[in-house]
């Protein structure tokens, strides 16, 4: 398979090369780097602009060499450098090209080291793309052989579609599976006379049946045809999304995947909010799943042989 | 000579230094393979492309600063203009296609006729943008008061809205205009081709708007008197409406990309010319039969005016100026935009400044150079009178292609073996003529107009002297 993986023409975000190694090396994919430089405007054969564009196509060209050399290794690397309107269309546009499976790209420089921050260009990727979107966490590093030794599957408590496809990807790439779920829930400022612990029997309910249903997804991803090496399951709890995140332990290796935040119960049963927050808290890096492709991705592992 | 003698190269020698057409086709991945243009624009496509890269604009503008000039006879100034601009386009066809690049005329001139060549042509191409950019950012703003007038009865006072000779005190709307775009452009917005064709055909919508409600309000009379200044009067006219033609020589660039070059180029430009040319003489046909000519004199957003005044009803007029301020936005933008990326290549090539290609990284435009250009067009467009920043575009526009013209003959005596993939028929007539009108009109223009030109000119060569010579990238190289 092929990933597609968004590289700013300005030479910064090497986390997303460390990831998009990673991933490539797990699963034995293609890679197709490119850079989306600003396209032909305006639309007519008239070129006013022809030097500006053909020193962004060389800059952009060169920072997509520098980068090749940068993830090295024996993998499969082609570059591409586009026009386009915008980064996330050029983007999509190569990834219907090549087929790919994926799209990688890094974080908003705005955002702090060691967290994924959605910044425009990715936002916008993430509403419009069909595909999974892989997204790096700002400074994120790996060794040069790093490979994804654990897949972390977001999980609200129905729809198995999520578990089951990382599970088929997980087995596939001999990585292990967790289900993680995160129960947030500040405590209220006020006490409205029950208390500010009132809650806290509701949190407790309300995690007791998370665990079962955690099990009885667990159960379903063992009678798979094919299994990862280690299953287990997690519950995160906290105030905020941040200390939910951090409630659980992560470890390198690591990839957080997420059903997708637009659409679908998977989102809404997180204690009323939305994957967004668990993406943008992840200390890992994180895959945004669209729901089409994770019943595919759930297909293809319940019929694997 | 010897006392010009700088180091081993000699000025003669700087200025007569052409850029390598190897260095170009390097410069714009021609040997990549990417950037080899496939053949796929035909004859009707490339005329679609000629036409809406010329309609419009120029026409909601100069027409009320022409017809005073002309007479009724401004309708002979619009074709004079026309096929003057129809001949340098032609030349300029050969020009493109003997060189395998693409670029501004500014690189074609560079890789044809040396850099002071280049160096003139771009001070003609800082006219042709970055002064019609004001001018129609002027035209825009009288526009958006007529519209504001009839919507809203409420106008931006005179002193905030008109050049100071104009009475004013400074032209507000045209700097935002100028803002509103500048700050477009350094986010990096571009407009799409579907937008793009949506303006072209409001332009042409309302011109038609106008012709078929214009005409109810034909009175012969106004036409008894059809060459009240004589052949002076179109003549001089022709020179601000040489304005209105500007972006038929788009055409010209697109060589690399039409089939059967040979064929298709000059009878595109044809085709665009006469659709364009027609749709002006009727609606200054119309014009000049609907009001007397002295109502001409001083009027603000000349076709909404005439329309109001003919129908005695303020909608049409209203739909007219909402066209207008709609798509001369567009225009705006994209003048603005091709007047960075002409002085990005010159930063390239070391003739202004490093601080012109510089980009942001995040968004890849040149920013410092936007923002430069829309400071220097704000104060154009805020300071001066319309009718002089149409004057200076038409002479910019027309000494450029005038060069153009030379060049091609210039390069069928010294070159003649190059492999020209348009050749200009009737040669040499047809580049003498070129060059013989372009002279004609610019001989009309007001005297204060050559003179600043000049004076422009002379700017630039100095810079070229003191700057341009000694930074040169291709001079540092060799």
């Amino acid at each position: 398979m092929t990933l597609v993986v968004g590289y700013a023409p300005d030479g910064r975000g090497r986390a997303v090369l460390h990831l998009a190694g990673m991933l490539a090396r797990s699963g034995g994919d293609d890679l197709v780097l490119c850079a989306i430089v600003p396209a032909a405007w305006p639309p007519s054969p008239a070129r006013v602009d022809a030097e500006y564009r053909a020193h962004l196509d060389r800059e952009a060209q060169e920072a997509l060499e520098r980068a090749h050399e940068r993830i090295g290794g024996n993998l499969e690397i082609s570059t591409v450098v586009r026009h386009a309107r915008s980064v996330p269309a050029g983007l999509l546009e190569i990834a219907d090209q090549h087929d790919a499976s994926l799209i990688v790209t890094g974080s908003a420089a705005s955002g702090g080291a060691g967290t994924v921050t959605l910044g425009s260009t990715t936002s916008r990727l993430l509403h419009s793309s069909p595909l999974p979107v892989a997204l790096a966490p700002r400074g994120f590093r790996t060794g040069a052989d790093a490979r994804v030794t654990r897949v972390t599957a977001a999980f609200g408590g129905s729809g198995d579609d999520l578990v089951v496809g990382a599970a088929g990807v997980a087995a596939r790439v001999g990585a292990r599976l967790r289900l993680a779920s995160f129960a947030v829930h500040p405590r209220p400022p006020y006490t409205a006379g029950v208390g500010r612990e009132a809650d806290d029997a509701l949190v407790r309910e309300w995690m007791q049946e998370i665990e079962a249903a955690q099990r009885a997804a667990l159960e379903r991803v063992r009678d798979l045809p094919s299994v990862p090496p280690d299953c287990e399951a997690a519950v995160g709890r906290g105030e905020t999304w941040q200390d939910a995140l951090e409630d659980v332990d992560w470890e390198d290796g690591d990839v957080l995947a997420v059903g997708s935040s637009s659409i679908g119960p998977l989102a809404r049963v997180f204690l009323g909010s939305r994957s967004a927050k668990i993406v943008q808290h992840s200390p890992v890096p994180a895959v945004v799943v669209p729901r089409g492709v994770a019943a595919e991705l759930a297909d293809e592992a319940a019929s694997a042989a | 000579m010897a006392s010009l003698e700088d180091g081993t190269t000699s000025l003669w020698q700087q200025i007569v230094r052409r850029k390598p057409v190897a260095a170009m086709t390097d410069e714009t991945g021609t040997d990549t393979g990417e950037g080899e243009l496939k053949r796929t624009i035909g004859l009707f496509q490339l005329s679609l492309f000629g036409i809406g890269a010329t309609i419009g604009t120029g026409i909601f503008i100069v027409l009320t600063e022409a017809a005073p000039i002309a007479g009724p006879a401004v309708v002979w100034s619009f074709v004079f203009a026309g096929v003057v601009a129809g001949l340098t386009a032609i030349c300029y066809a050969e020009l493109a296609s003997t060189v395998p690049i693409s670029g501004s005329s500014y690189s074609y001139a560079y890789a044809t006729l040396g850099e002071g060549v280049a160096m003139v042509v771009a001070a003609c191409l800082l006219l042709e943008y970055g002064v019609s950019a004001a001018a129609v950012a002027v035209g825009w703003s009288q526009y958006l008061n007529e519209f504001l007038d009839n919507l809203f009865g409420f106008t931006i006072p005179n002193s905030l809205s008109n050049a100071p000779e104009a009475d004013g005190v400074i032209n507000l709307p045209a700097i935002v205009l100028i803002v509103l775009c500048t700050l477009l452009l350094i986010r990096g917005a571009s407009e799409s081709a579907k937008v793009n064709a949506a303006m072209v055909l409001i332009k042409i919508a309302v011109l038609i708007l106008f012709v078929v409600v214009g005409v109810t309000g034909w009175n012969s009379d106004n036409l008894s008197d059809f060459t009240p200044f004589g052949l002076a009067g179109v003549t001089s006219a022709a020179g601000i409406i040489f304005f209105s033609f500007i972006g038929l020589d788009a055409v010209s660039t697109a060589g690399e990309e039409v089939k059967n070059p040979r064929r298709n180029l000059p009878l595109a430009i044809l085709i665009a010319l006469a659709v364009v040319t027609s749709l002006y003489v009727l609606v200054a046909f119309v014009a000049v039969a609907a009001q007397p000519l002295g109502d001409f004199e001083g009027q603000e957003a000349g076709l909404s005016a005439i329309l109001e005044t003919v129908t005695g009803s303020t909608w049409p007029a209203t739909v007219l100026a909402a066209g207008a301020v709609i798509s001369i936005f567009s225009v705006t933008l994209v003048v603005i935009y091709g007047q960075t990326r002409i002085l990005f290549a010159m930063g390239r090539d070391g003739m202004v400044p490093p601080l012109f290609h510089r980009l942001n990284p995040r968004t890849l435009t040149p920013v410092p150079a936007t923002i430069i250009v829309a400071v220097v067009i704000s104060l154009l467009a805020g300071l001066l009178p319309i009718n002089f920043l149409a004057e200076m575009t038409s002479i910019g526009t027309l000494v450029a292609f005038m060069i153009v013209s030379i060049g091609v003959i210039v390069l069928r005596q010294r070159q003649p073996e190059l492999p020209r993939g348009f050749k200009v028929p009737l040669y040499p007539i047809l580049p003498i003529a070129s060059v013989a009108g372009c002279i004609w009109i610019i001989s009309d223009l007001r005297a204060v107009t050559i003179y600043v030109f000049f004076g422009w000119s002379t700017v630039a060569l100095l810079w070229y002297f003191f700057y341009g010579r000694r930074h040169s990238t291709l001079g540092k190289s060799s």
